[in-house]
């Protein structure tokens, strides 16, 4: 009874769940971050760096993630649709820096939110059968040591531990009598490991350049439970169940540069270079199978992509500075692939933020992040769903570091 | 101290304030959400302030074996009129049957069934709600001329038949008698009340559906719609049918003829949906021999009646048709298809199919000639309807010819189910958009109703 091929096709988990905000005044440089040292948030930026802080530093900062989305079918423009307002909260604590004032040896701890958001469409919207609502949560835990090998150069690891859930929830093509869709709700625990890595070179107090890896993580739900509402006459093809399914998150190799050419200005420029080749397929594994309810093996065929970012950060006083930045963020995902979990389109970010130091200990950060995705004609073939997409997302942030020294 | 601070810095203060402006400014500018604008839809031109659609029980939104209200409002012409009324008003006559219960017999609706061995199943059984029928016998022609001018059963040959409504109704098709405002006239005659802008021209299938779904045993009747109707008629049928259409330079499109053979009705049952095991093969095998039939443990052919065979019996071939009407609990408990033949009525033999092909290439060739002639697009249903038997996607919703579970066709094996209707509406906009360069929207094919599963 009903179609192997209801669950098949969707759920993605891609750029747009990749958020670069890991510290507000890297945020505010276009997300730059490997080249230049600045605070403790060095532990996600570029582990290598950390051995650079003089004292241990505790970092807390938080993102109000606005993201909107709007569809518009194609061919014919028949119908319009916009994705519910959701704001999202990715976070990042980190502690840490060099032991003792003079030593070589920095520790530290990070824990930040580098996957995470989803979209929440209107339950009845045309593409309910792909989608509905998809969250992903993560937290990723890092442990970090630094260790400065002399003037020049510093190296730095850290150990990941990824935990986070996965929720999502789509429309099943299987109507009662009076006309209503069946629903499936899948939900799990996923976690993984991973390593941060990097190297930090500073051959002058103008010049700085650091380069860091971070592995990819495999985010594994084991035991994720799926729960389907159908009519009673099917519920025996649609038996509620454990799944498991594995969601690589990609490894991120990034080269970075920062100079000062007057002490007020600080310029900075970085590439990231992001796995995601793979992401080729995602796989959804059920506990009970059934003619209607099968494993599904979803192509996603992403594409690895570079992302190119430039920073300025302007010392006004010696307590405050502006900053400002621009990034240009490729998608991953191919043409015939994008689906509406993930609308994803190449985006072009700008960014501006403050840093305020109103006590000599004390930093107060201000960050906002303007990302704009192009408007994407896509298609989605699996689906056979089709349309143009368009997202905009501002991200207002704040934050607070303290010098323990 | 913090606060001291504060006020020492004044003219950081003033700094922060000014780049405060700026951040709020930029929010602000952020918060603008994305604005798609999606093209004004354009009809180029195209007139449809009369829209006739003219067909049989497809184009009546019949379903499920009978024709019933929601049916009606969920037909093809239906979905289409509401297409053009974004182009102005349409005053779109549909004769809508009074109530949901079907008329003449009741629809059939997804229900439990108990077979001859208790295995209780789901299954299309006949609606048991209360009949809503009253008053569909009345004649509602004074409500017409009826746009939609769908009339189930109804072939192209008919249309020059001056009393078809009396014989349709003694045939058990009394939907002409319900809106003709003369029981006695041609079609032809009724049809030209309508003076159409625009029309669809979907004519044609029961010239040979009806000798499909009879198992291709033809009546010796002439024009008896169990036999494939000759290309001569059905030519002058559907010629004049087409001539009123176009007679005061309306524009339309006209429709051919899918090929039956590939529908649920037919494609449900199987060849070899004989299961055995051992000693009943074995049994049989003793039964038949000598007589070149064949049995073995697992799935075999059907025992069919043939009376052109030594013994009036063989075994079904893998490419031979079995109706979807075939008893199953004759087949279960009386010894069907192995003892006994299953009756050459439930069956369409090689040759069969191949009339009903060749019927069917030759009046579409027709159609397709007659629409390049007059400059009138033609939409392949035929080929689309194939691409649905090959399973088609649509927004997440896999359609094929899969009977119940397939979503496009509906509990009789023949008709469409809403979205089904919904996927030929959209087949028909497309042609519409591609020949007259106009850009009407598509029908969202999902807000309709596949299948409905009792709870």
């Amino acid at each position: 009874m009903a179609s192997a091929l209801l669950l098949a096709g969707s759920t993605a988990f891609g750029a747009g769940f990749q958020i670069n905000v890991q510290g507000l005044r890297q945020i505010a440089m276009g997300g730059t971050g490997t080249g230049w040292m600045w605070d403790a948030s060095s532990i996600f930026y570029n582990p290598g760096g950390l051995a650079r802080m003089k004292g241990i530093q505790a970092y807390g900062s938080v993102q109000f993630l606005l993201p909107s989305t709007q569809y518009v079918e194609t061919p014919t423009g028949s119908y319009s649709a916009r994705t519910q307002s959701q704001v999202f909260t990715p976070f990042n604590l980190y502690v840490g820096g060099r032991l003792r004032e003079n030593g070589k040896l920095a520790i530290g701890l990070g824990v930040y939110t580098p996957f995470g958001s989803g979209i929440k469409w209107d339950d009845n919207w045309e593409g309910r059968y792909s989608i509905q609502s998809i969250s992903l949560q993560s937290i990723f835990f890092q442990p970090t040591i630094s260790y400065k090998l002399g003037d020049i150069v510093s190296l730095g690891g850290g150990f990941i531990y990824a935990t986070g859930n996965l929720k999502m929830r789509k429309a099943l093509p299987v109507q009662d009598v009076n006309g209503k869709d069946g629903s499936a709700e899948l939900k799990g625990n996923a976690n993984g490991i991973g390593l941060n890595l990097g190297i930090h070179i500073k051959p002058s107090e103008s010049l700085q350049i650091g380069i860091s890896y971070r592995s990819q993580v495999n985010m594994t739900v084991k035991s994720g439970t799926a729960s389907f509402v159908v009519p009673n006459s099917l519920a025996s093809n649609f038996p509620n169940t454990n799944f498991r399914a594995e969601l690589p998150l990609p490894q991120v190799l990034s080269v970075g540069i920062g100079i000062r050419p007057i002490p007020q200005l600080t310029l900075t420029a970085e590439a990231n270079w992001v796995g995601w080749n793979a992401y080729d397929t995602l796989r959804f594994t059920y506990e009970k199978t059934t003619p209607a309810l099968q494993n599904t093996k979803a192509p996603r065929n992403y594409k690895n992509t570079v992302a190119v970012r430039f920073g300025a950060n302007y010392k006004v006083t010696d307590g405050f500075a502006l900053m400002a930045g621009a990034a240009y963020d490729p998608s991953p995902v191919v043409n015939g692939y994008v689906s509406p979990d993930l609308p994803d389109a190449d985006r072009v970010v700008l960014s501006a933020g403050f840093s305020w130091k109103p006590v000599s200990k004390l930093t107060i950060l201000g960050a906002i992040e303007f990302g704009n995705s192009v408007k994407r004609e896509a298609q989605y073939i699996p689906d056979n769903f089709n349309g143009t997409y368009q997202t905009k997302a501002v991200i207002p942030c704040i934050g607070l570091t303290y010098d323990f020294r | 101290m913090i606060l001291d601070n504060f006020f020492e810095q004044t003219k950081i203060f003033t700094t922060m304030k000014k780049s405060l402006v700026f951040i709020s400014g930029l929010a602000i500018l952020a918060s603008c959400k994305p604005n798609l604008h999606s093209n004004t839809p354009t009809a180029n031109g195209l007139n449809f302030s009369n829209y006739v659609a003219v067909g049989n029980s497809l184009t009546a939104g019949y379903a499920d074996g009978s024709l019933y209200r929601s049916g009606q409002q969920n037909s093809y012409p239906v979905m289409l009129s509401g297409q053009f009324s974004l182009f102005g008003a349409t005053n779109f006559k549909v004769p809508f049957m009074p109530g949901e219960y079907g008329y003449p017999s009741p629809k059939l609706v997804l229900g439990y069934t108990t077979d001859c061995k208790g295995v209780t199943s789901l299954s299309p059984v006949p609606y048991s709600g209360v009949a809503d029928t009253a008053g569909s016998n009345t004649n509602i022609s004074a409500q017409g001329p009826f746009n939609n001018f769908g009339i189930p059963g109804i072939r192209a040959v008919d249309y020059l038949s001056a009393g078809y409504a009396v014989i349709a109704s003694s045939l058990g098709a009394p939907y002409a008698a319900r809106i003709f405002s003369d029981p006695y006239a041609r079609p032809l005659d009724e049809l030209k009340r309508n003076n159409p802008t625009f029309f669809t021209l979907w004519l044609g299938s029961n010239d040979v559906l009806g000798y499909a779904t009879s198992g291709g045993e033809g009546s010796p009747i002439p024009n008896h719609p169990n036999n494939i109707s000759s290309f001569a008629n059905f030519r002058d049928g559907w010629d004049s049918t087409f001539a009123v259409l176009l007679r005061n330079g309306a524009k339309g499109v006209v429709m051919n003829i899918p090929d039956v053979t590939s529908i649920p009705f037919f494609t449900t049952v199987p060849a070899n949906g004989l299961p055995l095991d051992t000693s009943s093969a074995a049994q049989l095998n003793a039964a038949y021999a000598g007589s070149g039939m064949t049995f073995h443990t697992g799935n075999n052919f059907f025992v069919i009646q043939d009376v052109s065979s030594p013994i009036g019996r063989r075994q079904i071939k893998s490419d031979e048709l079995i109706l979807l009407t075939l008893p199953q609990d004759s087949v279960k408990c009386a010894g069907w298809g192995t003892l006994k033949p299953i009756p050459q009525k439930y069956i369409l033999t090689t040759q069969e199919i191949q009339n009903i092909v060749t019927a069917t290439n030759a009046f579409n060739q027709h159609i397709a000639d007659m629409a390049v002639a007059k400059n009138i697009p033609l939409v392949d249903m035929n080929a689309y309807l194939k691409t649905i038997s090959s399973g088609i996607m649509f927004n997440g919703v896999n359609f094929n010819t899969k009977f119940v579970t397939g979503g496009a066709f509906s509990l009789d094996g023949v008709h469409l189910t809403p979205r089904g209707y919904a996927l030929v509406a959209n087949q028909i906009l497309q042609t519409i958009n591609t020949y007259y360069k106009s850009t009407i929207p598509f029908i969202d094919v999902n807000k309709y109703v596949g299948i409905r599963f009792p709870m």
